[in-house]
C-alpha cells in the first residue's frame, strides 16, 4: 500500500496516516483511501490513571472451538473445568492482590503458585479463597513485602490460624522455603501510618536500631514482629519526641495493649533501656540478655527456692521467739508473788535449768530445722506448753520439769501422756503414716502391674476382657443404682428437651413422609444422574457423550467407529433410521474432529502434547497414523451414511482392532496423567501462554 | 544417650490417647442415665465418660469404638481402658476388648539451654517450620518416625508419636540439632 500510485496524478509519493486511517497523494492531494482498517494496539484510561491495551489475551492451547453449535448440542460450552478454575483464580488474585497493592510481576508469581497448587490437586476440600491468600501470602513471604497474614485475614474476615493453617501446608507442599519474617521490614510501614511527617526516617531508622537491639537481648524469638516493631516504635517516637500512645500504636500494628506493654517491661529489662538517647545512638553494648521467658522461668525457681529457705527460717526464728517469750513469762512468773510452801520449791528449780534448758531447746530446734512435720510438733508443743505453764501457774501444779530436761522425742512421749496433748498425737500419727501408706501403695501398683501383663495377648485375640486388676467394688461406684438413675433421668430430660423435642419431629416428619410415598432417605447430595433411555448401546453412547461435557482428550473419531462399527455389524436395516437420527450427531462430531484435526495439524506442539498424552508407549504410536486415517475416512463416511454398508466394512475392520486399544488409553490415560509431568500439566493448562515454568 | 552432656534429660510424658472397639452396640443414653461421672452430648453422638483412678476420659460412641485421653503412660491407658471395659459390662452390654492401640503419646521435656529458632529453622529447612506470627514455637516433623517435635525459644520441647519409644527416639534425634543452635550461656 505504501508503493502505489496515485490515481489522479499518477505520483508514487502517498502519505498513509495511520491515525487518520487515510492514504492521500502529496502530489495532488486527492485522498485514495478512507478509513483504512488498521491493525494497531489501541489504549485505554482505566481507573486511577493506568492506561491499559483494549483487547483480550487467547491462549493458543486453550479451547479453540468456535462457540456456535446451532441447536445448543454441547452443554457446558466453552472451557474446561481445569482452564475454568485457573480464570477464575487469576481473577480473585488480581483483585485480592490489587487490594494489597501488590504489583504485577508479585500477582503473577501467586498466579503461578496457583497453577501449581492446582496441579497438584491440593485445591480439594479447601476453598479457593483460603487457597489464594495463602499463594499470595507465600509470594509476600519470598518477595519480602511488608504484608502480614494478619492483613490477610482481615481483607477475608477469615480466622488467621486457618490461613496459617493453609498457607503451612502449601508450602510444605510444594517445598518453598519461606524465609522468616524479619520485624524489620514492618518498620516502615507502621511509621509511615503513624504520621511521623518529615522525621520518619529518622524515626523509623531509630527503631531500626532498637529493633536489631531487641534481637541480640532476645527478646524476638517466639514472638509475633508486630508486637516488637510496635514497641520499637513507640520507644523511638518518644525518643523524637512525637507523642504516640499506646493505644495510637496498637491500632496501627495490631496487638493488644497487654502484649505491648509487656514488651516495654521486657526491654526494661535490658541494660540498654538505662542508656540516654545520645548513648543509645552511638553505643551498642556487648552484652547479650538471655530471652524474658527463659529469665521468668528462672525467676520462678530462684523464688520457690528462696520461699522454701524464708520457710525454714521462719520456723527457726518463732522456735527462737517462743524461747523469748518463755524467758519472758519465767521472768514475770519471777516478778510475780511467790507461792508459799511445796510449790514454791519448784518454781524456783525452772530459773537455773531455764538457760540450760533454752540452749538446748534452740539446739533441738535448729536439728529438727530439717524435718518440718517435727517443726510443726514442736511449735505446736511449745504453744500447748506454754498454754500448760499459764494455766499450772494459776492452779500451782508441778510444772513439767521431766521436759526440759529430756529429748524431743520422750519429751512429745510424755506430752502425749496429758490430757491437752491429745492433738499432737494425732501429729505424730501423721509422722510415720505417709511412708508407710506410700509404700503400701506403690507394693500395691507393683503387684497389679504385674499379672496384666502376662495374659496380655490372649484377651486380644479372643476379645475377651481381661478382668485381672480391676477392682470391682470400685467399679460399682460408677454405676449409680436405681433411685439415681430415676433422678438422673428427670434432670437430664429437663436438661435436654429442646434435643428431645426436635427429635420427636424429625420422626414425625419422616412418618408422614412415608406415608405420602416422598420419603427421601438421608438426602445424600449426589449429582443427579438421569436414566439414559436408548434403544442400543450406540445410541447410548451418543447420548452419554451429548451429556457429558466434552473433553479434548478423547479421541472422537474411535469413538463414533466403536458406535458406527456396533451399528453395522448388528442391523445394516436399522441404519438408515438411525443413520437419519445419528447423523446429525455425526455432523457435529465430524466438525469438532474436523476441529480437532485442524488443531493437531495446526499447532505442533500441541499435536506433541496430545499425542504423549494418548500414547505413551511405544506400540501406541503405530495408532496415530491409522487414527488419523479413519478420521479422514470418516468425513466421507459420515456424509455418505445411507450408502453406508459397503463402506463400513473395511473400517469395521480396523475399527474394532482399534477400539479395544483405545478403551485401553482412554483408560490409561488418566493413569498417565499421573505420570505426567508439571511442565506439561502447566503448559496444557495455562490459560495465556505465559511460560514461565 | 544424650551425646554432649552427662545429666540425663528428664522426658516427661503427660498424655497417652489410645482406641478400642467393644465389638457391641452400645445404647448412649442407657449409658447417659445410669453411669455417674458421664457426660452425654447428643448433638454430636457421643458420651464423655471419666474415670478418677486412673484419670481417664473416655469418648464412647454408640457403634462401640471407644477413645481414651488423659493417661501418663501406656499400661495406665490399658488398665484405664480395660476398667472402662468392665463399666460397660456392669451396666449389661456384651462388650468385648479387642483392637487396643495406642494412637498418640505427648511428653514434654526440657534442654538445659536456650535455642534460637531462626539459625534452627535456616538449617532444618524444609522439616522445620517456624511462623512467629502463628505459634512461637518452631514445627519439626521426622518423617520416618511419624513423631513432631515443637521448639521453644527457652529450650522446652513437646514431642507427639505414636508410642512413647517413637517420642524418645525423636528427642535423641533432635538433642544434636539443637545443640547447635543454642544460645551462648553466659
Amino acid at each position: 500500500m505504501s508503493s502505489r500510485v496515485c490515481r489522479t496524478c499518477g505520483g508514487s509519493d502517498i502519505d498513509v496516516d495511520q491515525a487518520r486511517g487515510s492514504a492521500v497523494c502529496t502530489n495532488c492531494g486527492a485522498v485514495l483511501e478512507d478509513n483504512i482498517i488498521v491493525s494497531e494496539v489501541q489504549f485505554v484510561e482505566g481507573s486511577g490513571g493506568v492506561s491499559s491495551a483494549v483487547g483480550q489475551f487467547v491462549s493458543a492451547d486453550g479451547p479453540v472451538k468456535a462457540p456456535l453449535l446451532g441447536s445448543g448440542f454441547h452443554t457446558g460450552v466453552g472451557k474446561e473445568s481445569r482452564a475454568q478454575t485457573l480464570q477464575n483464580g487469576k481473577r480473585q488474585i488480581q483483585q485480592l492482590g490489587s487490594q494489597l497493592q501488590l504489583n504485577q510481576h508479585c500477582l503473577d508469581t501467586a498466579f503461578n503458585f496457583f497453577k501449581l497448587v492446582v496441579s497438584k490437586h491440593l485445591t480439594r476440600g479447601r476453598r479457593t479463597e483460603h487457597v489464594i491468600a495463602a499463594c499470595l501470602y507465600l509470594v509476600c513471604r519470598t518477595e519480602g513485602t511488608p504484608h502480614m497474614l494478619l492483613d490477610l485475614s482481615d481483607l477475608l474476615q477469615v480466622n488467621v490460624y486457618i490461613l496459617g493453617r493453609t498457607f503451612l501446608l502449601l508450602a510444605r507442599e510444594l517445598c518453598i522455603n519461606a524465609p522468616a519474617i524479619d520485624p524489620c521490614l514492618y518498620i516502615p510501614r507502621f511509621a509511615h501510618m503513624l504520621e511521623f511527617g518529615g522525621k520518619n526516617h529518622e524515626v523509623s531508622m531509630t527503631a531500626l536500631r532498637l529493633l536489631q537491639r531487641m534481637k541480640r537481648d532476645w527478646m524476638h524469638t517466639g514472638r509475633r514482629p508486630s508486637g516488637l516493631c510496635g514497641a520499637a516504635l513507640l520507644v523511638a517516637a518518644r525518643m523524637h519526641k512525637f507523642r504516640r500512645s499506646v493505644k495510637d500504636v496498637i491500632s496501627v500494628v495490631k496487638v493488644c495493649q497487654t502484649t505491648l506493654r509487656k514488651r516495654l517491661t521486657e526491654f526494661e529489662d535490658t541494660p540498654t533501656s538505662q542508656l540516654t538517647v545520645d548513648e543509645f545512638m552511638k553505643v551498642d553494648l556487648e552484652q547479650e540478655c538471655d530471652p524474658p521467658s527463659f529469665t521468668a522461668g528462672q525467676h520462678k525457681v530462684k523464688m520457690q527456692q528462696l520461699e522454701q529457705e524464708l520457710a525454714k527460717k521462719l520456723d527457726e526464728v518463732e522456735g527462737e521467739i517462743s524461747c523469748y517469750t518463755e524467758e519472758i513469762e519465767t521472768e514475770l512468773e519471777k516478778s510475780r508473788p511467790k507461792l508459799r510452801g511445796i510449790y514454791a520449791a519448784y518454781t524456783k528449780e525452772i530459773d537455773p535449768e531455764d538457760e540450760a534448758v533454752l540452749s538446748s531447746t534452740s539446739d533441738l530446734e535448729e536439728k529438727e530445722g530439717d524435718d518440718a512435720d517435727l517443726q510443726a510438733a514442736t511449735q505446736h508443743l511449745t504453744q500447748d506448753f506454754l498454754s500448760q505453764v499459764i494455766q499450772e501457774e494459776g492452779q500451782g501444779k508441778r510444772t513439767p520439769d521431766g521436759v526440759y530436761n529430756q529429748e524431743a522425742a520422750p519429751e512429745k512421749e510424755e506430752v502425749d501422756e496429758r490430757p491437752q496433748a491429745i492433738p499432737l498425737s494425732s501429729i505424730l500419727g501423721k509422722l510415720p503414716s505417709p511412708a508407710s501408706l506410700g509404700l503400701q501403695e506403690t507394693f500395691q501398683t507393683f503387684h497389679k502391674s504385674e499379672p496384666p501383663e502376662n495374659p496380655d495377648e490372649e484377651p486380644a485375640q479372643t476379645g475377651e476382657l481381661d478382668l485381672e486388676g480391676i477392682d470391682d467394688q470400685e467399679i460399682e461406684k460408677y454405676i449409680l443404682n436405681d433411685k439415681e438413675v430415676e433422678v438422673k433421668t428427670e434432670l437430664w430430660i429437663k436438661q435436654n428437651a429442646d434435643y428431645l423435642k426436635e427429635q420427636k419431629e424429625k420422626e414425625e416428619r419422616i412418618k408422614k413422609e412415608k406415608e405420602q410415598g416422598t420419603y427421601k432417605e438421608k438426602k445424600r447430595r449426589q449429582r443427579k444422574r438421569e436414566q439414559i433411555e436408548a434403544a442400543t448401546a450406540g445410541e447410548a453412547i451418543e447420548r452419554m457423550l451429548e451429556k457429558k461435557r466434552i473433553s479434548t482428550k478423547i479421541n472422537y473419531d474411535v469413538l463414533r467407529d466403536l458406535n458406527q462399527s456396533s451399528g453395522s455389524l448388528s442391523t445394516p436395516p436399522s441404519e438408515p433410521t438411525e443413520g437419519a437420527a445419528t447423523r446429525k450427531r455425526l455432523s457435529r462430531r465430524r466438525r469438532k474432529t474436523r476441529d480437532v484435526n485442524a488443531e493437531l495439524s495446526a499447532n505442533a506442539t500441541m499435536m506433541t502434547k496430545k499425542f504423549r498424552r494418548l500414547i505413551s508407549s511405544s506400540p501406541r504410536k503405530r495408532k496415530d497414523a491409522p487414527q488419523e486415517e479413519p478420521a479422514a475416512a470418516m468425513e466421507t463416511d459420515s456424509k455418505a451414511v445411507p450408502e453406508a454398508p459397503p463402506e463400513d466394512a473395511p473400517d469395521a475392520g480396523p475399527a474394532p482392532a482399534e477400539a479395544p486399544p483405545l478403551l485401553d488409553t482412554e483408560e490409561e490415560e488418566e493413569a498417565e496423567e499421573e505420570c505426567v509431568s508439571a511442565l506439561q500439566l502447566v503448559g496444557d493448562y495455562g490459560c495465556e501462554e505465559e511460560e514461565v515454568f | 544417650m544424650d551425646s554432649n552432656n552427662d545429666e540425663a534429660l528428664d522426658i516427661i510424658v503427660t498424655n497417652v490417647v489410645a482406641t478400642f472397639r467393644t465389638r457391641c452396640h452400645l445404647n448412649l443414653r442407657k449409658i447417659a442415665l445410669e453411669g455417674t461421672n458421664v457426660i452425654y452430648k447428643p448433638e454430636v453422638g457421643k458420651v464423655l465418660m471419666k474415670l478418677r483412678k486412673p484419670t481417664i476420659t473416655a469418648s464412647i460412641w454408640s457403634s462401640g469404638k471407644i477413645i481414651c485421653t488423659g493417661a501418663t503412660s501406656e499400661d495406665e491407658a490399658k488398665l484405664g481402658a480395660r476398667r472402662l471395659a468392665r463399666c460397660l459390662q456392669k451396666l449389661g452390654f456384651k462388650v468385648r476388648f479387642s483392637a487396643f492401640k495406642v494412637v498418640n503419646v505427648l511428653a514434654v521435656c526440657s534442654m538445659p539451654f536456650a535455642v534460637h529458632l531462626v539459625n534452627f529453622t535456616n538449617n532444618n529447612r524444609p522439616i522445620a517450620s517456624y511462623e512467629p506470627e502463628l505459634h512461637p514455637a518452631a514445627t519439626y516433623r521426622i518423617k520416618h518416625l511419624k513423631a513432631t517435635v515443637q521448639v521453644f525459644s527457652t529450650g522446652s520441647l513437646t514431642v507427639t508419636g505414636p508410642n512413647v519409644q517413637n517420642v524418645a527416639t525423636a528427642v535423641e534425634h533432635i538433642y544434636p540439632l539443637l545443640y547447635e543452635c543454642q544460645k551462648p550461656r553466659k
